[in-house]
């Protein structure tokens, strides 16, 4: 039998987790404000993919394991699976959501992203902060799967919201 | 009856090891399942054609030995669990059983925030929680 956690608190954690590590222990790095908060985000999916893979075979091999980040791992944490799996067949997958969760609420003008206008600037900030809030869910992808055995590197690219693509890279 | 119990982590580092004896045979146990490792690798890297579902998580017995039977187990994460029982005649369904409820109490011990992944578990409600399991070994699949 499953706990929920209503998703508004999730929601505000992770947006007061990751401006308390960006505007308070780490004013001036973000890149290592990024770190600490993909660190946490590891934790969580090493805790989680033990409970998800509980009563279920082994996989045989990676694209067995990131199938089962694509459909089942992503329904227990989202309720809905990734919308589309690309693979170079060569380690790289490409998992996308066409409609992340986790950034739907942020508010974030999609339309004005790509202009130029002297408000470059802030809109910069914009998807600084918006791919701030992506270091906990590429974490969390990384470490279900070193959990799995499967050694890599994640990262997200929002170029068009709220469309949004998990790199994974897997290391030989 | 379960004379011992263990976990073991994916570089067959020992998580957990408790022995459920009167007499003072630990060390005798736990050199039962250090060899019981090498036949969970083997089990893994050779399937039998035969034997149980290819990569089920449930091994079956791993091997007899003069006066226990060794079952194992082995996660999606790798980790590794040996029942060692003295009862000759054991269910299947049983020791499924039992390694299911193992399991769960695992995947609990560990998702606690302050358990250190790969560390020894070191936590009084999972101990407790194993050896009601273990004292529940056989009696109904009730559960």
């Amino acid at each position: 039998m499953g706990r929920e956690v209503s998703e508004s608190c999730i929601d505000s954690l992770l947006t007061e987790m990751v401006t308390t590590y960006c505007n308070r222990f780490y004013a001036n790095k973000p890149e290592l404000a990024a770190r600490r908060i993909e660190a946490i985000g590891f934790q969580v999916g090493h805790q989680l993919s033990e409970r998800y893979t509980m009563e279920r075979p082994r996989f045989s091999d990676h694209l067995e394991a990131i199938k089962f980040i694509c459909k089942d791992f992503w329904s227990e944490l989202f309720k809905k699976q990734i919308d589309n799996l690309k693979t170079n067949h060569r380690g790289t997958f490409v998992l996308q959501d066409n409609r992340f969760r986790w950034l739907t609420h942020l508010s974030l003008d999609p339309t004005t992203e790509n202009t130029e206008d002297p408000n470059g600037r802030s809109e910069n900030k914009g998807a600084q902060v918006a791919s701030m809030h992506l270091y906990f869910p590429c974490g969390i992808i990384r470490g279900a799967l070193s959990n799995l055995g499967i050694p890599c590197a994640v990262s997200a690219d929002i170029s068009n919201l709220p469309q949004c693509s998990f790199v994974i890279r897997i290391k030989a | 009856m379960i004379v011992c119990v263990a976990v073991v982590g994916h570089q067959n580092n020992p998580l957990y090891i408790q022995s459920f004896t009167e007499a003072d045979d630990a060390l005798k146990l736990h050199h039962i399942v250090h060899s019981s490792l090498d036949v969970v690798d083997e089990r893994v890297n050779n399937p039998r054609k035969s034997g149980p579902t290819l990569n089920e998580t449930f091994l079956g017995l791993l091997y007899p030995t003069e006066n226990y039977k060794v079952y194992g187990y082995l996660t999606n994460t790798k980790v590794k669990f040996i029942l060692v029982t003295t009862d000759l005649d054991v269910r299947d369904a049983d020791v499924r059983n039992f390694f299911r409820r193992f399991h769960a109490a695992y995947v609990d011990a560990v998702s606690n925030p302050f358990h250190v992944p790969g560390k020894k578990i070191i936590s009084r409600t999972f101990a407790d929680r194993v050896s009601t399991i273990v004292k529940s070994f056989g009696l109904s699949s009730a559960d």
